[in-house]
């Protein structure tokens, strides 16, 4: 077979779903309606979300050392202290002993004024402030960085900071700690790390499971295995149109988080639809898995069911993945789920970048492909047990 | 083009402990209409799906159209069309969007496929109906739908599988006489069905398959006279009470001979090895009972009872088709 009627095939596929679902009004209904709107708005209901003042490092403990001390730098430890985003800056006349302090967890960042801050302002050079930061906890000094610079640089155009890290960076929760120390987040940020992964991982386990044992049952399966199509363009054509079903429901899930319950993701529109996008792929990937043990499709709603209580018991949504015990730490561990919610809470509370989480984009990329090779691997196999 | 269009060595399917097909040896040529005869569970639907590439074969061998159906699937699929009960069409989608979409599956040339699909709408008379979605047709349609997709890609060989069930006269018949019309172009048919009458009618040969076994293949000439040892005679006879009926299948099952009594809308049919004096002892036993005799006939056996005699009677098949359903 061509690589050209490959592709011809594996479109015809994708259209044919496309086809069937604008016909479908309760499908549409429970995709793209009920099931983003439904999660989105009970969350936020829940959670409460709109009004909530937003700020990812006001309860970071910091320590302000100004060592020009002039009216400018006066002014900036004004600026920063009265602003919402830096609660628990403190004033320190130490700048050695403030920087030992770092990886002490009494404190994560230390911001310097130099000597000659208001003299290089003054002369209209550019100025800079430095900041050491602790970044044992990941996303912590992106974090104090990106909000300290948004508030010199309104201070004056012509100062900078300079960053520098007084830790090797390293790998752990992300997020959790922080929120556990107290700060705030935009009021529904942290719904929407749950939102976005449990809506694309509701429907699209739903979508190709049940499309698959629907046709299954219809006949309309065997009938696409009397032709040449070969399976792997089947099983692509249906994961190309479920993926554009899923970054549909992304945006009705983010304007919905968004404009509704206020939520500010402290990311890129592109990272949120690589993570939710990811997330729907390595779902789809487990309903092929799922249509090759031939569940109908009643079972496959409440295999669902199961689906979704096994997520929330195992993936860190409620209970942090460090917290469990035993058996469950070693699901959570294995469960690709739990890098995705873990991916999403550094991306959307933190500000991470997204190829800097390398381990969670690799565990959640190896997990679809896995999936997938299983799927194939079984619908092969199981090709007249499917028909019969 | 070989002159054999299908033809099984040895093939056989086993599910679990059942074999559902067993050991077949066939050889249907090129433009013949061929009749798979059997009771349900005989192994028809498992013969057309080890066939159609559908399952795989446990043991043995077959080609259709001169490809292999284990090496060589996909080139089997590209010359096969399929019109089985398990093998459907979208319902959410038009006649016409099905149609589409299966030739691009089959690589047809969009101008041709173009073409065709018009053809085949107007071939079937689908021309108004050709926006409607399938699930919003009668069966009868359904059926007719499915043979447009099936005929789609011009197949060599053509599958239809119990295809006049829940089919109304005049459609089955409409579909009968297409069927023969596209053996005379050239197409070779695969007609399985448990109706006894149909292959009579249409089929080139018939094959009647039993527990999995092809039991005898023939024109459906041969086949009755393979069993011309058979007599039947029938008698009008009305108002024949149980009672009396019994007492006439004691009287004859007394002979030995007998392998069948059958009383249904006020006609005897006794079936039995050729006995010269059969019909004189059913007229003496029906009127030892008291029966009334309006007429008596002596017949030639049909193919059903050709295909009764030749799996072993009908106890047998009431008894196969018990373990076929408890096997299943």
């Amino acid at each position: 077979m061509s690589l050209s009627s490959f592709i011809a095939d594996t479109l015809a596929i994708a259209a044919n779903e496309f086809r069937q679902f604008r016909r479908n009004r309760s499908a549409i209904l429970i995709s793209l309606v009920i099931l983003p709107l439904f999660f989105t708005a009970s969350l936020g209901a829940g959670r409460g979300g709109a009004g909530t003042s937003f700020s990812a490092t006001t309860d970071i403990p910091m320590a302000f050392v100004d060592n020009d001390l002039s009216v400018a730098s006066n002014r900036l430890w004004q600026t920063l202290a009265s602003s919402p985003d830096f609660h628990s800056l403190s004033q320190s006349y130490d700048e050695q002993q403030s920087i030992g302090l770092l990886g002490s967890k009494k404190i994560y960042a230390v911001i310097v004024v130099p000597k000659g801050f208001q003299n290089d302002l003054d002369n209209g050079f550019q100025a800079r402030i430095i900041l050491y930061t602790d970044d044992s906890e990941p996303g912590v000094s992106d974090q104090i960085q990106s909000t300290l610079t948004n508030y010199v640089q309104n201070f004056n155009p012509n100062l900078e900071v300079q960053p520098i890290l007084t830790q090797a960076e390293k790998q752990s929760i992300a997020g959790v700690e922080i929120i556990q120390k107290g700060a705030s987040f935009a009021g529904f940020n942290v719904g929407l790390t749950i939102v976005l992964a449990v809506v694309q991982i509701f429907a699209g386990f739903y979508e190709i499971a049940g499309g698959m044992s629907r046709e299954r049952e219809e006949g309309t399966y065997a009938r696409l295995l009397s032709t040449p199509v070969p399976i792997e363009a089947i099983v692509l054509g249906k994961t190309l149109f479920d993926l554009l079903l899923s970054t549909a429901r992304t945006f009705i899930v983010l304007g919905l988080a968004i404009y509704g319950y206020g939520a500010r993701p402290n990311t890129d529109l592109l990272t949120l639809l690589t993570l939710s996008l990811l997330v729907a792929l390595v779902t789809m990937g487990l309903g092929f898995v799922a249509s090759a043990l031939k569940l109908g499709q009643r079972a496959v709603v409440i295999v669902e069911f199961f689906l979704i209580l096994f997520l929330f018991a195992f993936s860190g949504l409620i209970i942090d993945k460090e917290l469990l015990v035993g058996v469950s730490q070693t699901i959570a561990t294995l469960l690709p789920f739990t890098y995705a919610f873990d991916a999403l809470r550094r991306t959307v509370l933190l500000g991470r970048p997204l190829l800097s989480l390398t381990w969670d984009l690799e565990y959640l990329i190896m997990s679809g492909i896995i999936f997938y090779t299983i799927s194939l691997v079984l619908l092969r196999e199981s090709r007249e047990r499917l028909i019969r | 083009m070989p002159d054999s269009s299908i033809s099984t060595q040895g093939l056989t399917k086993v599910f679990g402990h059942f074999r559902a097909v067993d050991t077949l040896n066939l050889d249907v040529k090129s433009g013949e209409l061929f009749g798979l005869l059997g009771p349900n569970g005989a192994g028809k639907t498992t013969t057309v799906r080890l066939l159609c590439t559908l399952i795989e074969p446990t043991m043995g061998s077959a080609t259709v159209a001169g490809f292999d159906i284990r090496k060589d699937p996909a080139a089997v699929r590209r010359t096969i069309g399929v019109v089985s009960e398990g093998v459907s069409l979208y319902k959410d989608l038009t006649i016409e969007e099905n149609l589409k979409l299966l030739s691009t599956l089959y690589d047809l040339p969009r101008n041709r496929a173009e073409s065709r699909v018009q053809e085949l709408l107007e071939m079937f008379a689908f021309r108004e109906k050709a926006k409607r979605l399938v699930g919003a047709l009668s069966t009868g349609w359904q059926k007719k739908a499915m043979i447009c997709a099936a005929l789609l890609h011009d197949p060599k060989v053509l599958f239809l599988d119990e295809v006049t069930s829940g089919l109304d006269p005049q459609s089955a018949i409409a579909l009968q006489d297409f069927t023969k019309h596209l053996c005379d172009q050239g197409v070779t048919v695969i007609w399985t069905t448990h109706y006894m009458g149909e292959p009579e009618k249409i089929c080139d040969r018939v094959g009647i398959m039993f527990a999995g076994r092809l039991v005898q293949v023939g024109t459906p000439g041969e086949l009755k006279h393979s069993v011309s040892e058979l007599s039947v005679v029938e008698v009008e006879t009305p108002d024949l009470s149980p009672m009396q009926l019994e007492k006439v299948k004691h009287r004859l099952s007394s002979m030995n001979q007998v392998c069948r009594v059958r009383y249904s809308e006020s006609k005897l049919q006794v079936s039995c090895e050729r006995k010269e004096t059969l019909a004189e002892e059913v007229a003496s036993a029906l009127l030892d009972v008291g029966a009334r005799i309006r007429t008596i006939n002596t017949k030639d056996p049909t193919l059903e009872e050709a295909f009764i005699a030749l799996t072993g009677g009908e106890e047998e098949i009431d008894r196969f088709m018990e373990s076929a359903g408890q096997t299943k």
